[in-house]
């Protein structure tokens, strides 16, 4: 049995370098379907504007990048299957994607055990870069280039209580993960400004009433509402604030940025602010001629996730810019040089400078983003003295 | 006092759509003892087949108002259709074969269709619809509402008093009646109790179109939409008492409002559960519904 296993391996290792000469196989995961599908799309359609480059360029080591494109419609049991299948089914050298943080908690363990790299170019939960992380790990095989969770909750807090002087935040989450986990965050980030949240609210995906909620931290007497939640009920929250003649500031995770917030809140969205690490603007020659490149090849004006084409869009030319170092597709080659990057990365969100270390895997930092505010229908630049001249490119600092 | 009242009216508003579906439940089990689990799914598909007319009519330069208006008989017409449908194929087979569940696993099993379908044509996402009536609120001595949230609690009883009047005096709702007190001898005296049920199918989904074209423009449409609120239609249903027409609207009120009070004054993430305790204390003291009749089973 061992024999047969021996030879087995044996057989696959003379092949598999044979088989994978012509192409660089790289899966892209992500919800291309359903609630969170305008950042899946998004991201994908970065993904797949950076890979067109590259192989237009003359690809990575001279052969061409193939994408393996799968849609895990957010779901758990769904993205287990697909990682199942593209490691051992496609032979992927690494995997980028993943929108829910849900869905990276469960699929990235494949890949960790198999030791391929996972990039998550979207999922923000603080665990995602930590579930292998430590000394009962030899290596940690999940990268991130997205802000987490840690990052943005403590922005929020500064950009509510020391920037614009709030005194009595209101939280309002969602039931989901995302959103207790976010709230656990941002309660721990006001905690720090010895602030307390005049009211901590909950609500179900689905819930088509905010009423109670809302009046809740109206009569705490909240002065601005923090929010963690997706699309359709922080447009909920919007609606209902102008139906009870309401209006406060809205300050929440980037997830206010979503296309389904914006154009199901119509005017009552606007002034939400939320960190963002790319924002349609052609703030540098980089960025210009992304936002060009997109619009041109998708057809667009407005892309529906801005941030997500951009991260998407990055995590590919990381990626391979990683592989050209290491001379090799092997999962553990890309990771070390994933953790040793020799050459600047010129990307879309900042450039990339010595991203990662062994144990530092997190390419944005928390100087990176910038508030972002909703006005008529787009996101714009919430302070835009914090992009102009040399502050438009932020780089993390060298650790 | 002035936020009391903004609770319940927001609780009533709600609760009267809970009735609405709960209406529809009432209606198939009064003459033929099923009922239609895809009932959420009825009011899903007619929100998306409203959402669809409206777009267009509007597409014809039509204003959102008349679009609204013009677009209620065509959802009306495939509400019913669609409820017949659902006799026929999950309802009718399982009680020619006098099966005792058989009707349960067949409309859930369409329910589940309907929804997959929904997906298909309308995608996954959550669609705004526009709202006929202006959106800002109006105010009542500080209470806040907004006028679809009238039409909604209006739209509602102007339903369930039609049926109710139907029933009462015209030929074809006294065979309705006639069929709910006793089938067998509605049938011996000439009445087609099938046609009957199959027309009372008609008018269950008929009723929960209207409920979700009355419920889309608050909220949002999308093929998940009919999930939670059929869940809490059939929680009112039973409170309320399956054999009561009056009994659910009372039930979908009582739910409605406790909701909004719970989330309020005691705590948003328990907004739940006094509605689920509710259904318990009604099912161990009453199990027929606060207004139901308790039924003899003869054997």
């Amino acid at each position: 049995m061992k024999m047969k296993f021996a030879w087995l391996l044996a057989a696959t290792m003379m092949t598999a370098p044979v088989m994978a000469a012509d192409s660089i196989k790289i899966g892209v995961s992500g919800p291309f379907t359903g609630g969170s599908a305008s950042m899946g799309v998004s991201m994908r359609d970065g993904v797949k504007l950076a890979v067109s480059e590259i192989n237009a360029a003359g690809g990575v080591m001279g052969r061409q990048i193939e994408l393996v494109e799968r849609d895990d419609e957010a779901k758990n049991e769904l993205g287990v299957q697909i990682a199942q299948e593209l490691i051992n089914k496609e032979n992927v050298v690494a995997t980028v994607g993943y929108i829910n943080t849900g869905v990276a908690l469960a699929s990235q363990r494949f890949y960790q055990e198999a030791e391929i790299p996972v990039f998550n170019n979207v999922a923000t939960g603080s665990l995602v870069t930590k579930q292998f992380a430590g000394a009962d790990f030899k290596a940690n095989y999940i990268f991130r280039n997205a802000a987490n969770d840690t990052i943005q909750s403590a922005m929020i807090a500064e950009e509510a209580v020391k920037r614009q002087g709030f005194k009595k935040p209101a939280i309002l989450a969602d039931a989901t993960n995302y959103g207790q986990l976010g709230k656990t965050d941002l309660t721990n980030a006001l905690q720090k400004m010895n602030i307390t949240p005049v009211a901590t609210e909950k609500f179900n995906i689905g819930d088509t009433d905010m009423t109670a909620q809302l009046l809740r931290a109206k009569e705490a007497g909240a002065d601005v509402i923090l929010t963690y939640a997706i699309g359709p009920e922080l447009a909920q929250i919007a609606n209902g604030m102008a139906k009870l003649g309401w209006k406060v500031p809205m300050i929440g995770s980037w997830t206010l940025s979503m296309a389904s917030f914006i154009d199901t809140a119509g005017p009552n969205g606007d002034g939400a602010m939320m960190p963002q690490t790319f924002i349609q603007q052609p703030s540098t020659p980089k960025r210009k001629a992304f936002i060009e490149a997109y619009q041109k090849a998708y057809n667009v004006d407005r892309m529906p996730s801005p941030v997500s084409a951009a991260q998407g869009y990055d995590s590919i030319y990381l990626l391979a810019a990683a592989i050209t170092q290491a001379k090799s597709t092997e999962g553990r080659a890309i990771r070390e040089a994933l953790e040793n990057l020799g050459t600047k990365v010129d990307g879309v969100v900042t450039t990339y400078d010595h991203p990662f270390t062994a144990t530092d895997h997190e390419a944005v930092s928390d100087n990176i983003p910038v508030f972002g505010l909703v006005k008529g229908g787009r996101v714009g630049p919430a302070h835009p003295e914090d992009i102009e001249g040399d502050k438009a490119l932020r780089i993390k600092p060298k650790a | 006092m002035q936020i009391l009242m903004q609770l319940i009216v927001s609780g009533i508003s709600v609760g009267m759509i809970y009735g609405v579906i709960a209406f529809g439940y009432q209606l198939t089990f009064a003459t033929s003892k099923t009922l239609n689990f895809g009932q959420g799914e009825a009011l899903m598909l007619g929100a998306l087949v409203g959402l669809t007319t409206v777009n267009f009519l509007i597409g014809n330069s039509l204003g959102n108002f008349w679009a609204y208006v013009l677009m209620l008989p065509v959802v009306l017409a495939f509400g019913a259709l669609q409820g017949s449908v659902v006799e026929w194929l999950g309802v009718r087979p399982a009680m020619r074969a006098k099966s005792e569940a058989g009707w349960i696993m067949a409309t859930i099993a369409l329910g589940i269709i309907f929804k997959n379908l929904a997906e298909n044509i309308w995608g996954r996402d959550a669609l705004r619809f526009p709202s006929p009536l202006p959106e800002a609120s109006l105010s009542f001595g500080g209470i806040r509402i907004q006028p679809m949230e009238i039409v909604v609690v209006i739209g509602a009883i102007v339903l369930m008093v039609a049926v109710e009047l139907f029933n009462r005096y015209s030929i074809y709702g006294k065979a309705v009646v006639a069929t709910s007190n006793d089938r067998d001898a509605a049938g011996l005296m000439g009445i087609n109790t099938n046609r009957i049920i199959t027309f009372s199918y008609a008018l269950s989904s008929m009723s929960a179109a209207f409920a979700g074209v009355l419920v889309a423009p608050v909220t949002l449409t999308g093929a998940t939409m009919g999930a939670v609120l059929g869940l809490k239609a059939f929680a009112v249903a039973i409170i309320g008492g399956l054999s009561s027409g009056l009994g659910v609207v009372i039930g979908g009120l009582i739910l409605g409002i406790t909701e909004t009070l719970t989330g309020y004054y005691i705590s948003t993430g328990y907004k739940d559960v006094p509605g689920l305790l509710l259904l318990l204390i009604v099912l161990s003291l009453k199990p027929s519904g606060l207004f139901g009749k308790a039924a003899i089973k003869k054997v």
